[in-house]
């Protein structure tokens, strides 16, 4: 393969030209900001707005009442994660356009996050087993 | 190869040319910086867990962050947080829709919705500010609380939920490691995601500049704008994480 030939073929391949061939792909461009797939994308943006800011109000409420109702602190720290969890997925998804992606896309941007899963469970454990080592009395 | 043209396919696919994934080349590595991005912050609030615990104690949220500006010594619990989170929430509301100006080459769009979000941004440095300055005028700092000599129960135990006798009689002997771990954290964390939101901020002003300008017009599409509204969002997704781990549980 020639140089010549190298830098020919890669020439379209500049950000610029490739953006242009990507960024339409994906369904999410619009001839008008006034067509009628467009409003119904800037509608789905305020219901999710709306989505977000119900599940924070509730997890503050929570937050502020929870621990005086006798609930177990288990039960409250399970609601406050999949809350976390529920806006997490909200934002990526819809906000971040994830959703619109290819799938296989999808999987090599969420598969590395799987190790959170170990990271949590292994040093959380690590903790609790280091506090219950050096306690002469439980105080919690 | 001496393949059929139809198992050649996906073969095809990956042999260069397009993208398989079907983003561009900055995109995709907006993605990768993110999930890289994401392992830092993960590290950072997995270790903050970890030493809580092996607390024996640990400060209540509801007593550290129960102020909100001129309010003197009104107890209004989480408030203040509450209109950080619905400051930032909403300034990803306006990117969100500054990327959709995009799609659509709405020029005015796009300035406006970015003012926008430039604003909610500065808005949610300006309050973190009033926090960091609130809570280093109740002496939490980095490195603050390790002398006993100097911080007796006393010093801190406004800090800690005062209804639980068992937290409240463990004070003495944890209760000072406990809430020097605890502010080191805090202003860490918060810190680092702080430093964030103000290149993020940055980041806005310059792609301001530059679609008033029309650079992107003459490109032809707001992609750069949608690269950095990856990361604004990434930005408010930490944020959710940290409202969790810090002011909730």
């Amino acid at each position: 393969m020639s140089a010549q030939h190298h830098t020919d073929s890669i020439q379209h391949l500049y950000e610029g030209d490739q953006s242009k061939l990507y960024s339409g792909v994906l369904g999410h461009h619009y001839s008008d900001v006034k067509s009628p797939e467009s409003k119904k994308q800037v509608k789905l943006i305020w219901k999710i707005t709306l989505y977000l800011s119900i599940i924070t109000i509730a997890e503050v409420f929570v937050g502020l009442y929870g621990h005086s109702t006798g609930i177990p602190n288990g039960v409250i720290a399970a609601f406050f994660l999949v809350l976390t969890i529920l806006k997490a997925y909200l934002i990526v998804s819809v906000f971040m356009h994830l959703g619109d992606e290819i799938r296989n896309f999808i999987m090599a941007v969420l598969i590395p996050l799987l190790l959170f899963v170990w990271f949590i469970i292994a040093f959380l454990a690590d903790g609790s087993f280091w506090l219950h080592m050096n306690s002469s009395v439980p105080t919690r | 190869m001496s393949q059929t043209s139809a198992t050649a396919a996906p073969e095809k696919l990956w042999a260069g040319g397009h993208s398989p994934f079907k983003v561009s080349y900055g995109k995709m590595m907006m993605w990768f910086f993110l999930l890289s991005d994401a392992l830092t912050f993960g590290a950072l609030l997995i270790s903050y867990g970890t030493t809580r615990f092996f607390s024996h104690v640990w400060p209540d949220p509801n007593q550290v962050f129960r102020s909100f500006p001129f309010m003197g010594e009104a107890n209004l619990p989480l408030l203040f947080v509450s209109l950080m989170t619905f400051i930032l929430i909403m300034s990803s509301v306006t990117m969100v829709l500054a990327v959709h100006a995009g799609h659509c080459n709405d020029k005015q769009g796009v300035i406006k919705w970015l003012l926008l979000t430039i604003i909610g941004g500065i808005a949610f440095l300006g309050c973190q500010a009033w926090e960091w300055t609130h809570l280093h005028a109740e002496h939490g700092w980095w490195g603050a609380f390790t002398d006993p000599a100097t911080n007796p129960v006393s010093a801190f135990h406004h800090f800690f939920n005062p209804h639980k006798e068992a937290v409240q009689a463990a004070l003495p002997a944890y209760g000072m490691q406990a809430t020097h771990d605890f502010f080191n954290y805090f202003f860490t964390i918060t810190g680092f995601h702080g430093c964030h939101v103000a290149s993020g901020v940055i980041f806005n002003i310059l792609m301001l500049i530059n679609t008033v300008n029309g650079t992107y017009e003459r490109r032809g599409h707001y992609e750069m704008v949608e690269k950095i509204g990856l990361y604004w969002h990434f930005v408010d997704l930490v944020w959710v994480f940290v409202f969790t781990c810090f002011y909730l549980l």
